[in-house]
């Protein structure tokens, strides 16, 4: 249905792997220098996991879901949100915390194809690709929410994030604003004219902001240190993004004419 | 330490999620242009305003009575009734003293509850407007529904987690032990799965039960039990992977 540039397989592959790439990247560097100035990486994979999402939600939500598209969104993030969790006790349990982001992804993408399943075979909405769409967004959210977990605890420990996201409230937070960056691109472009770099350029802004939200909480738990990389490249980030945004809208407008200012009544007259 | 009549509460819950949806007066966009019957927005939002309403109620009510069953799941209940009151109260305000119309249901002739007539007052080429007698009381029996239901999952989670060693720590000088917070943030996971499952069932719209798409409900209660049942067994299993605490 919806068409672009970039392939499904390409984005996922950008998507997951960066994620990945990002969210261990944030751990080790910063368990090997001691300090938490590399959580700024688990936001930026993150960034990418909402790149890969906002791609899925603009796929499957262009046939029309009748509910909106933040609907498919916040199902997918409860879903992920709960993968996530499992999956960092599981890794804690069986002592494997190298492999917790895997196994949050893959309980992600269980929990997905049970919710696709459902949605289409009982619910019968009339989606051919509702099975695939909702675990790969699935996937994506739970990516989101590890990286900027991740970011805000400096660490993808079970205990860490616990108690410095979960129990300090931080979880809504990312809950809302990360689902929003993957949702809010496809709803504020969809329509007849609708084009893939363009949506995918306000997800990369979008994400930007989910970022300095969470920028904002790392600050909280882990102090200046990781407080300052984080928002500094999300401010650049969020402005390159944006921009580039513009830029698109602008192109892809048919015209773009100036109205001028309301007239004042008595030149009405 | 896995208790299946935990895992049956979640499941029932989310089974009465599903089914509360399907009674509350959802009018999606058209009704925010006062051209359908409803409250004007989408399942999502509404599912958050009273689902976090009745989660706020029956967390309430289990720190003030912890363990105490019939409690919480009332108090959840009655909290989300009420938001759900309030709203299409004042939604219904401002359809008729704003927006001027009359409230009115298109897809009755009388109202079920007041007798009154409905088809000459719904405006040409509209669905009706507001939430007139009968959605009212559809919403306010529905969102009692979800509530209980949202109130059963988080009983059911908060159960779990206060089993787990470690977990009645807080964080800083917050008064809520880790395990509020945890099943707080489980809680608004698992409804908003089946609040978007059902919205799914009713594609996006319902007047309340007296619309022919509230015979749908029993996919919808399919479909429920799988999600929250798969849902209700991730989060469970949690209390179980960490038999050490942290």
């Amino acid at each position: 249905m919806a068409e672009g540039d970039q392939s499904p397989r390409r984005l996922m592959t950008i998507g997951i792997v960066g994620a990945l790439i990002g969210i261990y990247l944030a751990n080790y560097l910063n368990i090997l220098t001691g300090t938490a100035v590399f959580s700024f990486l688990a936001a930026l994979g993150a960034i990418l996991a909402v790149y890969y999402g906002a791609d899925a939600v603009r796929r499957v939500a262009s046939y029309g879901l009748g509910t909106g598209v933040p609907s498919i969104g916040m199902l997918s993030i409860g879903a992920g949100q709960v993968a996530v969790l499992l999956g960092l006790a599981v890794a804690k349990n069986y002592n494997i915390e190298v492999a917790a982001p895997i196994i949050a992804l893959i309980l992600a993408a269980i929990i997905g194809i049970f919710n696709g399943v459902m949605a289409r075979r009982v619910i019968k909405m009339n989606i051919a690709i509702m099975e695939m769409s909702m675990t790969e967004i699935a996937m994506a959210a739970s990516m989101l929410i590890l990286g900027f977990s991740t970011t805000i605890a400096g660490s993808f420990a079970f205990d860490k994030i616990m108690s410095y996201v979960v129990a300090s409230g931080f979880i809504i937070a990312v809950f809302i604003v990360g689902g929003m960056a993957m949702l809010h691109p496809f709803n504020a472009c969809l329509g007849p004219d609708e084009r893939q770099r363009r949506t995918l350029d306000l997800a990369l802004s979008t994400g930007f902001i989910a970022m300095l939200v969470s920028g904002i909480a790392a600050g909280a738990i882990n102090g200046v240190q990781a407080a300052v990389p984080t928002l500094i490249v999300a401010i650049f980030g969020w402005i390159i993004y944006y921009l580039r945004f513009y830029a698109d809208t602008k192109e892809d407008a048919a015209a773009i004419l100036s109205t001028g200012l309301i007239p004042k009544e008595e030149e009405l007259a | 330490m896995f208790d299946i009549l935990l895992w049956v509460w979640i499941i029932l819950g989310g089974i009465l999620i599903g089914a509360g949806v399907h009674f509350i007066p959802v009018g999606g966009a058209p009704a925010a242009m006062s051209q359908a019957t409803g409250v004007g927005t989408g399942t999502t939002m509404l599912a958050a305003a009273s689902g976090l309403t009745g989660l706020i109620g029956a967390g309430s009510a289990y720190a003030l009575r912890p363990g105490d069953f019939a409690f919480t799941v009332v108090l959840g209940g009655v909290s989300a009734a009420l938001m759900i009151a309030v709203l299409a109260f004042i939604a219904n305000v401002m359809y008729v003293y704003g927006a001027g119309v009359p409230l009115s249901s298109a897809k009755v002739k009388y109202d079920p509850i007041t007798k009154w007539r409905q088809d000459l007052y719904v405006s040409r080429g509209t669905e009706g407007h507001g939430s007139p007698m009968v959605s009212f009381i559809s919403g306010i029996i529905g969102a009692f529904f979800a509530g209980c239901g949202g109130a059963l999952v988080y009983f059911a989670l908060v159960e779990t987690y206060k089993a787990i060693p470690g977990f009645s720590a807080t964080f800083a000088n917050y008064p809520a032990p880790y395990y509020v917070s945890l099943a707080a943030a489980f809680a608004i996971g698992i409804f908003f799965l089946n609040c978007v499952m059902a919205s799914y069932n009713i594609g996006g719209t319902i007047e309340g039960f007296h619309d022919p798409k509230f015979k749908r409900i029993p996919r919808s209660i399919v479909a429920s039990l799988v999600v929250s049942a798969v849902g209700g067994l991730f989060a469970l299993l949690i209390g179980v992977m960490l038999p050490g605490g942290i």
